[in-house]
């Protein structure tokens, strides 16, 4: 269990806290919605109202990351997006095609609802289109995802986001500034088994000691990758939920893990792991939980 | 081209790597592979028509493609030195491998080595407070890499830019260090203005020298002073300007280069590598480096 020398920041999204110290800030739990890009409403729906609950109930804060994979599917996923959450609550989209990533910018800033946008995400494949949108139109927050196809080290995530690696003109996080991204979290690039999976874990401490931001990773996604785990029966769901305490024990401030469908398992974890990290860390360190922290939900 | 000047690349070729397709492997979690990106830099190579190519240092810029593979080495800003300098694993083998795989038999191979010297000086020493200490781990670490190259290449070329600011009283045991055991031929290249260092440059134990003789021609003149018993290789169009020089342009410049060198010449090439230009003009330049080497040979055989 960590305590970093470098001042941590602490970003309020829309009302959530992110960041800071470990055993301070409850770890912020992004739950994935329209992976499959058929998106059902109904269904959605009724996760989100589930995954509100355990948030609610745990102290752990929920982000709905939305998959926006087509372009018609863009309004009626604002819409859903602007009628279904509480007013003013955070989300995330999560976009690859950068022209989808452009349209969706510019519907958010019609609905103005940018200010309550975690963008996921800016990368190496940034494109010009792209960041002069984001110049135009730009979110409350974005997550850089810090890989590095050259180097997968911890070393190498840093390399990205100081120079881009010799693949963007410059470091990922000169780039997120220069466009005015305000609250930057750093995604420290989860890959698959066999290539250093386990570097996106060890980057997380790192990353927080170089830049004192935010940090966390989509770890299910290697979880997801371990096609050994089909043998297993039910494991695998309870090893994919199991996953994200691998983030808070190292330090980290985020989960992106996976379908929402897991919430159930994944929040329980979660604040679990949390407790324990906070009262190693206010023992040892002094730094006491905020009042939403599961630990002060579950004090014994 | 006449069998005794052939036409080469110093190493660099630009390539256009697409960050978003990288991306679309991340997100689907599949392999990364640069073969393509290599070929593509090759393949202009051959259709410019060169004898010796490269594999076009695509990777990486011609610092980092080496000291992201050392131990003791990690990239920053720029790369910094943080542990004691020790050769890991082959750094340009595979690359190698594959390009030969792409090439005619009738097109030679040139395996590249950014020399201990540069290594050095591109680097931030936070673990050793002693260069000469870093410039010779750096060399016993390139020394198993050119070893390994022998194999795979037609000739192994060192390229030593920091030279030309000045060679330090070790920088010819650094350079042996790396060549003694080397069967195929050598070359060092060392661009910019080196006028001041031309003796010791010439007592390289390498077997052919190469300069950016079109970027800095006042150069034909300073070798004039000196005996040249190595081979040449002449830089003949400019890596750093990307105005496109005509065939005629090229012819003459060689032949200026023949009025000092004669028969010493054995490689006609860009003065440096071609990463800083833009794919068209990178390729125009190797063609009209080629049509002009064709016009001196035939030249040269009507001469004779």
């Amino acid at each position: 269990m960590f305590s970093f020398t470098k001042n941590q920041e602490v970003f309020d999204i829309s009302g959530v806290h992110i960041g800071g110290q470990p055993g301070i800030y409850p770890t912020v739990l992004f739950g994935g919605l329209f992976f499959k890009g058929e998106p059902n409403f109904d269904d959605a729906k009724n996760e989100l109202k589930k995954m509100m609950t355990l948030s609610e109930k745990t102290g752990n804060p929920a982000i709905p990351d939305f998959f926006i994979k087509k372009e018609e599917d863009i309004e009626d996923i604002i819409n859903f997006i602007e009628k279904t959450l509480p007013k003013n609550y955070p989300f995330s989209v999560d976009i690859t095609d950068p022209s989808i990533k452009v349209k969706i910018l510019e519907c958010l800033h019609e609905k103005k609802m940018l200010s309550r946008t975690i963008y996921n995400s800016i990368h190496v494949g940034i494109t010009d289109e792209e960041k002069l949108t984001l110049e135009k139109y730009t979110p409350d927050a974005a997550i850089i995802v810090a890989f590095n196809p050259k180097d997968k080290s911890p070393d190498g995530k840093i390399e990205v986001l100081e120079n881009g690696a010799h693949l963007t003109d410059k470091g990922l996080l000169d780039i997120a500034k220069e466009i005015g991204i305000k609250k930057i979290l750093i995604d420290t690039a989860a890959l698959a088994p066999g290539e250093n999976s386990g570097a996106s874990i060890a980057a997380i401490p790192v990353i927080k000691e170089e830049y004192g931001l935010p940090a966390g990773c989509a770890i299910h996604n290697v979880v997801e990758k371990s096609k050994w785990l089909d043998n297993f029966g039910v494991a695998r769901k309870i090893v994919d939920a199991a996953s994200n305490i691998t983030i808070n024990i190292f330090g980290g401030d985020y989960a992106i893990f996976g379908p929402i469908a897991n919430s159930d398992i994944v929040f329980p974890i979660m604040a679990w792991n949390d407790i324990l990290i906070s009262e190693y860390t206010e023992n040892y360190f002094g730094v006491s939980p905020v009042d939403s922290h599961p630990r002060r939900k579950f004090r014994p | 081209m006449s069998p005794e000047i052939k036409t080469s690349v110093i190493g660099s070729y630009p390539i256009h790597i697409d960050g978003m397709e990288l991306m679309s492997k991340y997100f689907d979690q599949t392999e990364i592979s640069w073969k393509k990106y290599i070929k593509n830099a090759v393949s202009d190579m051959i259709a410019a028509g060169i004898d010796i190519i490269s594999d076009g240092q695509t990777r990486d810029p011609f610092v980092q493609i080496f000291t992201r593979k050392f131990k003791g080495c990690r990239i920053r800003e720029r790369t910094e030195i943080i542990g004691k300098i020790e050769y890991n694993d082959p750094i340009t083998i595979d690359d190698q491998k594959y390009t030969r795989s792409l090439i005619p038999d009738n097109v030679e191979l040139i395996g590249l080595i950014t020399g201990p010297y540069t290594l050095t000086k591109s680097c931030v020493d936070l673990f050793y407070n002693d260069e000469k200490e870093i410039a010779f781990d750096f060399a016993y670490g390139l020394q198993q890499e050119a070893n390994a190259l022998q194999e795979y290449v037609d000739i192994i070329s060192i390229d030593e830019p920091f030279f030309s600011m000045g060679i330090p009283d070790y920088g010819k045991e650094l350079i042996e260090i790396i060549t003694k055991d080397i069967s195929c031929p050598t070359r060092l290249h060392v661009c910019g203005d080196i006028s001041e260092v031309i003796p010791e440059v010439l007592d390289m134990p390498v077997d052919i020298l190469s300069h950016e003789f079109k970027a800095s021609p006042h150069l034909f003149n300073s070798f004039k002073e000196y005996s040249v018993s190595k081979k040449i290789c002449v830089g003949a169009v400019r890596s750093d300007d990307p105005r496109i020089e005509s065939v005629d342009e090229i012819v003459d410049h060689i032949r200026k280069a023949f009025d000092v060198f004669g028969e010493q010449i054995v490689q006609l090439a860009p003065d440096c590598g071609q990463r800083m230009l833009s794919k068209n003009v990178a390729f125009q330049k190797l063609k009209n480096l080629v049509m002009a080497g064709e016009k001196i040979k035939w030249q040269r055989k009507k001469f004779h």
